[in-house]
Formats: structure tokens, sequence, C-alpha cells
């Protein structure tokens, strides 16, 4: 229960026993951006949707600077998390960053891990040597001065009343931007976390099987990463759907969901 | 106003307007928004996205924050971005409404956008951005060097100055690791304290050198401009021009930045200098967290932490260099053999206080008066360090020198106490001196201040000698000087002056039978904070009552029981009357 507090998690969907789905939010915003695509999946399958920490409505208090300095931090809180849920091996869907940090998370916990589908995966946001990410180191400073000027849904005075008020979610759906509200200081971190990490290395290291879900135009995550992502992961397949952006679950649910269902049916 | 009145406003409007598709793509725009791009642009304006005009900290926002928004609450509103297709970037201020959309393939989806030109306020803005973070620096800086600084005032020695330092560094200033290099004779760096893993290479002579030098030219003030440079000379080609730019820019930027005289070399350690009023002591090296969400180490708090540091460590110097000339002094004073007369049985033992790295003014002593009169003492001088050490030895010269035949332990004390008032030496010591004659066992003994002597039975019985007391040494004149008063009143009254009233006291006597054993001791044995002294000395007493006949070894911790006092040297000497022993006969000196 601790855990699950702690990422405000939220399970629906087929009693226990059933194959297990759980979503996870990328950068930006909260689970939320999954509320299109996952009740696709409640007939079939036990859902389980969830804050990283930071984000939404997760518990403030458990924002460890030293520990979510990197996407390890992270990945630790998805081991516990799925420890905790104790239910069995699941299907995880992780887009944008978190499909990072579900890589990273089934890498080190393989037992954890049924499969993975990557929503516009990137291991890298920063061009390297060979290697385009897309980004220079610093366009995300440009990235985190327009953070520092939009403090999205986000009042000192308020938020804390909101977030510990768990009990009223209403009290936060009437604030505009709640979807996208976060601590600055925390989602500045974050944005850090994400867009300067480099984890093209821990690619070989995962064996659980995935599917690659890549955006026809997508400017955060171009095709050719989502292709070096298939490439350099040892069991994966990859899926190109019509949609434009980076999140597909809003502006393209029904083409994320079919090729998802096409994937696990298989 | 007509339709066409209408379409007229839509087009020359005072903001930007724009029609997009579901994916953000520009459906229309007014002709103000053209106004704002190139020539270009505004003509292949039609299909581009809105978001690739923006700057691309605003494209990546636009994809991870608004899109996402605009589907979720149909809007957003005053956000604030950079458009980057003009001539020069122009801060806008967004608002924008999605229309339909609930479908699939966003063909019925629209997005209304509107920005307003905000460059004025986006500057205004910016600053109050800027100065926000500027404050809130400065009141981090200012925690975590409250937080360093009160460590190393707290730190006692240089090892707990250097611990208090690589401490600060990882948990303060959140360094993956830290390290402390003090120069040694020679100028020979050695490792103090190390926290988190290294790997940490020996700083290289030229770059303590360097620092050793611009702490001179430029004192302690700040700002001594290292040229970072100086970490090439680091990695080993000792260039010979560093030294000179050192200094040079020491004094030329005396009053520049105050993160001036730490050094970041070019494998990423960064160097600050430990430089004291007068002495450059070494260096903290810390290994900054490169990873992606770590902050950036706080360069003007460490170089203020650098100073403090330095300061911390003169004054630790001189107290260790004053507690290693106290500590040769007391020992010297205190392993001398003991004698050993046939029918005593004599045991001693000393522990310095474990809190503080100070001696204590604690000592025992045992020697021969003549042929059958063996002297014993135990003193305590007031206070810790140096000064007590010395007082401490003078006293117990002065003791031995004037303890001869016929003086007896009152005559000893008035001499000793004398010493005291007349040389301002060791004044409130306390003393316990007693001679005992080793053929009869008949003890006389004389208190100054001091614990009383405890004498244990054979049989279980304990009890403490209180007569033949004294106030402490050098206190005595209070007295004396009262009674002199007295006695001058007495002959202004015109009565007779008696006899002068004495100012020494009897000294006390006990004939000590077969296995009695008698305690001397300091009050490191007895006071503890929690509890009051005479329960201390009930608790004394039972455990001299209760302990093995010859524990000599390590007396004062088996008869304490692990109970030390840690802020308070301790002292206890033991002798044992008419012990059984192996080859006992006759008595007196062998």
């Amino acid at each position: 229960m601790i855990v699950t507090a702690r990422h405000n998690a939220q399970i629906s969907g087929a009693p226990e026993g059933a194959p297990a789905m759980v979503f996870a939010h990328g950068f930006g915003c909260d689970q939320s951006m999954w509320r299109l695509v996952a009740p696709a999946f409640e007939a079939d399958h036990r859902v389980v949707l969830f804050d990283h920490v930071g984000a939404g409505r997760s518990d403030p208090g458990a924002y460890d600077t030293d520990r979510h300095a990197s996407l390890d931090g992270y990945a630790e809180d998805v081991v516990e998390l799925l420890e905790e849920l104790e239910l069995g091996p699941v299907v995880f869907v992780g887009h944008s960053v978190s499909a990072t940090i579900a890589l990273l998370a089934a890498s080190r916990r393989p037992e954890l891990f049924d499969r993975l589908v990557l929503v516009g995966p990137s291991p890298r946001y920063i061009d390297d040597d060979g290697y385009r990410g897309g980004f220079t180191a610093e366009e995300i400073e440009e990235l985190l001065e327009t953070m520092d000027v939009n403090y999205l849904g986000w009042s000192e005075f308020i938020a804390p009343v909101i977030m510990g008020n768990p009990d009223r979610p209403q009290l936060g759906e009437e604030l505009t931007n709640s979807f996208c509200r976060t601590d600055p200081a925390i989602a500045k971190r974050f944005a850090r976390a994400t867009f300067l990490s480099d984890n093209r290395a821990d690619l070989a290291a995962v064996r659980t099987p995935s599917l690659v879900v890549q955006c026809r135009e997508d400017a955060i995550a171009p095709v050719e990463v989502g292709r070096y992502v298939h490439e350099h992961l040892g069991d994966s397949e990859f899926v190109l759907i019509d949609a434009v952006g980076h999140c597909p679950n809003l502006s393209a649910p029904r083409a994320l969901i079919t090729a998802m269902r096409e994937y696990l049916s298989r | 106003m007509t339709p066409l009145g209408r379409a007229r406003s839509w087009a020359s409007a005072p903001v930007a307007l724009l029609r997009l598709d579901g994916a953000g793509a520009i459906l229309d725009a007014n002709d103000t928004f053209r106004g704002w791009l190139d020539d270009g642009t505004a003509r292949d304006l039609l299909g581009t996205r809105l978001s690739a005009l923006l700057s691309v900290g605003g494209r990546i926002y636009w994809e991870t924050h608004l899109a996402p928004l605009l589907r979720l609450q149909g809007r957003v509103e005053e956000i604030a971005v950079e458009l980057r297709a003009g001539g020069t970037p122009r801060p806008v201020l967004l608002s924008a409404e999605l229309h339909g959309g609930h479908g699939e393939g966003d063909g019925d989806t629209l997005i209304d956008v509107a920005l307003f030109d905000a460059r004025e306020r986006s500057r205004f803005e910016r600053e109050l951005v800027a100065s926000r973070a500027e404050a809130e620096r400065f009141a981090a800086s200012v925690h975590t060097l409250l937080v360093t600084t009160t460590a190393l005032a707290r730190a006692a020695g240089v090892e707990g100055v250097c611990e208090a330092l690589v401490h600060a560094a990882v948990r303060e200033f959140r360094a993956g690791a830290a390290a402390v290099w003090l120069v040694e004779s020679e100028g020979k760096p050695r490792l103090r304290a190390q926290r988190g893993d290294g790997p940490f290479d020996e700083p290289s002579t030229t770059l303590l050198t360097d620092l050793a030098d611009a702490a001179h030219a430029g004192g302690t003030a700040g700002g001594l401009g290292v040229d970072p440079d100086l970490g090439a000379a680091a990695d080993g080609d000792a260039s010979g021009d560093a030294t000179g730019d050192a200094t040079g820019d020491a004094t030329g930027d005396a009053t520049g930045d105050a993160t001036g005289d730490v050094v970041e070399l070019p494998d990423g350690h960064v160097v600050v200098p430990l430089s004291g009023a007068d002495a450059f002591h070494g260096v903290l090296v810390l290994e900054p967290r490169l990873r992606a969400g770590d902050d950036t180490l706080d360069l003007g708090a460490l170089a203020a932490t650098g100073q403090q540091g330095g300061v911390a460590l003169d004054r630790a110097v001189l107290h260790e260099q004053s507690i290693s000339v106290a500590h040769e002094l007391q020992r010297a004073m205190l392993t001398d053999e003991l004698p050993q007369p046939d029918r005593a049985r004599i045991s001693t033992d000393y522990r310095p206080a474990e809190r503080s790295l100070e001696i204590g003014g604690d000592w025992y002593d045992a020697f021969w008066v003549d042929d059958v009169t063996l002297a014993l003492a135990v003193g305590d001088v007031v206070g810790h360090g140096l000064q007590s050490a010395t007082a401490m030895g003078q006293l117990r010269t002065v003791v031995r020198s004037c303890a001869e035949s016929g003086v007896g332990p009152a005559g000893v004390l008035g001499h000793v106490d004398r010493f005291v008032r007349r040389r301002g030496v060791g004044f409130g010591t306390t003393l316990v001196y007693a001679e005992l004659d080793v053929t009869t066992g008949r003890l006389v003994f004389a208190c100054a201040g001091h614990l009383p002597p405890l004498v244990t039975r054979p049989g279980g019985g304990a009890g403490f000698l209180w007569q033949g007391r004294w106030p402490p040494l050098g206190v005595a004149t209070l007295v004396a000087a009262q009674a002199e008063r007295t006695s001058a009143a007495a002959v202004r009254s015109g009565r007779q002056a008696g006899a002068p009233l004495s100012t020494e006291p009897e000294a006390g006597e006990l004939e000590l039978s077969s296995g009695d054993v008698l305690w001397f001791y300091t009050d490191g044995m007895v006071e503890r904070r929690d509890r009051s002294l005479h329960r201390g000395l009930e608790v004394f007493a039972q455990a001299a009552a209760g302990a093995p006949g010859a524990a000599d070894e390590d007396l004062v911790s088996s008869l304490l029981g692990g109970d030390l006092n840690e802020h308070d040297d301790a002292c206890v000497l033991r002798l044992e009357w008419d012990a059984p022993r192996r080859s006992g006969h006759g008595a007196g000196r062998a």
C-alpha cells in the first residue's frame, strides 16, 4: 500500500488473476495521458495507472533529489511498485521517457515483466558522434528556460492543499492545467534527467520482448531514433503508426490501441 | 459590423491569430502573424506546424505539455513561448482552444490560437525569474554555509576538521566523493579524510605550490583568482610560469568573484584550497555528481568553506601541538617506578578524558620520605591543557622536595599552600597527602579540598576518612586573612591575644589492619552529571569494596565498570596493607 499510495496508483479492469497491464506516463503530464487508451484493455486485463514521483498526485514528500537525479531512481520506483502490486509478470506500457525507465527496470528485474510496449522511446535526446537524437544540450537549456516562465497550474499556496486532499479530487480538476501540474523545481530536474541522460548502452541488457511504437512524425523522438531502439533491443518489433506528434495516446488513441492489441494477441 | 468588416478586423487584429489542424499544422493565419515572420517563412506558411516556428525549447514544451493539455482540457492560456521565425526572437503569450477532435484521425479537429506580443512583459518577467533564482541560490548557499561552519566549529582536532570537511562536501554540497589532502613537512601531501569512492590522485606538488603562493599573495580575503590552467600543470607537465600566473592573477583580481580560489581541473575534479590566517594547509578535492538531474556545485559557498576550513585547521594544529606537549609532560610525571615496600602493595591507574583531547591535571605519586616512611599523594589541578600540566609538575616537585622526616602531612600541605599563594601556580588545586609507617601501618594524612581517602576492609566494610580537612590549595589564604583580622581586632579591643589561630588543621590518623585497602582517587572516579556527589561516593565505595584483590591493570575501568566520565580524566592509587603474599617476611624497607 505504501508504494501504491506514493504513486497514486489506480487499479481497474478485469478481476485479479487476469493478465496485468501497467501504464507509465512520460515527461510533462500525468496518468491522464492514458485516459483514451487504458479503458480499451480493461475488459481482459487488470489495468494499473500511476504517477511518477513529482508528477500528478504522487506523494510530493517522496521526491528525493539524490535518488531522482537520474532515471535509475525512477526505475527503482517502478520495481518497488510492481513488487508491491504482486500482479505477476506484467505488460508494461511506457510513453516517452517512461519507455527508457521501463527498459532500465526490465534489465534489472526481468522476472517482473512479461512484455514491454515502448511508445515514442528515445535512449538519448542529445546528438552524438554518429547518432542523431534531435537536440543539442543548449536547446535543452532553452526548454528549462521555457519551464521557468510557465508554472502550469502551479501555485505554492494551493498545490499542497490539492495534493493533501486525494479524497477530494474534484478540487484539482477545477484547476486549469492541473494535468501537467508539477513543482517547478522537480519538473526542471526531471527535464534534465530525461533529456540529458544517455541510456543507449542499457538497451543490450534487456531480454524482455518488446514493441516499439513510432509516430510517423515526432519532433521529440524522430523515426530514426525509434528504429535505433528497435535495432538495439534483442527481442523487439517495430510498428510505425500514422500519427503526428509525440503523444499518440491522446492524438491517435485508436491507431495505438490497434497496434498494441495486434502485438499482444500474438 | 459587416461580415467583411469582421474578416478585415480578424486579419489586422492587434494579436496574431491562427487556425491549426489537429496535428498543429497551420491552416490559416492573420496578417499580424505574417508580419512577425521573415518573408520566406510567411510565404510557405500553410501546412507548417506552429511548433516548428518556436524555439526548440518551446517546441519540446508544445509536444510534452501544450498538445496534451489541449487534448485533456480543450484549451491552454497565457503560455510564454518564443517565436523564432522572424528576424529576432519574439516572446509571445499563447492561448489556444481545441474544437471537435473527439474522433480519431484529427480530421475534424481544429485549434484556434491567439499570440500576444510580449516582448516588454517578457523582459520584465525574465528579470523577475533571474532575481528569484539568484535569491534561491543565495538562500541555499547561506544554509549550506551555516551547516558547514557549525560542523567545523564543533570539530575537534585536525582529524575532526578533515572529517567535517569531507562530510559537508558530500552531504551539503552533494558531491559524489570528496577527500582532504594536507601538506605535510617537505610539501608532501597526505590523504587525511575521504568520503565516497575515489579514485583521488594525489594533488600535484605544482598545484599545491601555486595554491600556497596564491594564498600568501592574497591572504584569506577571497578572490584569489588562480588560473584554471593550473590543472594542466597538475596533470604532470609542470610548467614553469604557472606560479607567476597564479600570483599575478591573485593581485590583479583581488576584488574578483568569491569563487576565484576554487580550481576546476580538466578531469572534472574541483579543488578548494584550505588556507588559514598564515598557513596553507592543503586542499579539499571534490568529485561532482554528473548525473543529468544533479545540481551543479556551489563554488562560491565552497570557496567560503575552504576559508573556514583553513581557519579551523589553524586552530586545530595549534591545539594539537599544545596537547602533545602536555601529554608528554604528564606521561613523564606519571610513569615513575613506584616503591614497593614489603608489607604494602601499591598499584595506580590513570585514564585521560575520552571526549576532550586536552589532558587533565590529575596526578598520583608515591616516594620514600625516609627508611620507614612512605609518602602517598593524589592531586587534581584545576583546568586542562598545557598550563595545568606544568602547574601539576611544579606542585608534584614541591611536594617531593618539602617532604622530610619530621615535617608530616600537615606541614607538607602548609608548604605547598604557601608555594601556591606566593607563586600564583595551581590555585584551587586539591591534594591528598599521606605518610605511612611501613613497619607499623600507621597512616597520617591531610586533605586539601580533595575527596576523602577511602578504606575498605577485608570483611567487606568501607569508610571514608573525613579527618585532616583543609581548603583547596591557595584558598587557605582567605582563612589565614580572616584569622589575622580576628586576632588584630582582639588586640585593639584590649583583650589579650591568645595563641595564634591555627590555619593548619591537624592531620588525620589511622592504624591500618591486615588486609585493609587504602584508596586515593580524583573526581573523575565519582562525579557524573546525572547524580549527586554523595551518591557518587557511595557507588565508588561499593565498587572498591567489591573489587578483586589486585587488579593492577585497568584499575580505573574495572572500578567504573564501563561507567566512564567521558569529559574528565580519572586517577586511582590503591595501597593494600599486609596483603597475603608469596614471600612475606619482616617489615620495613627491603
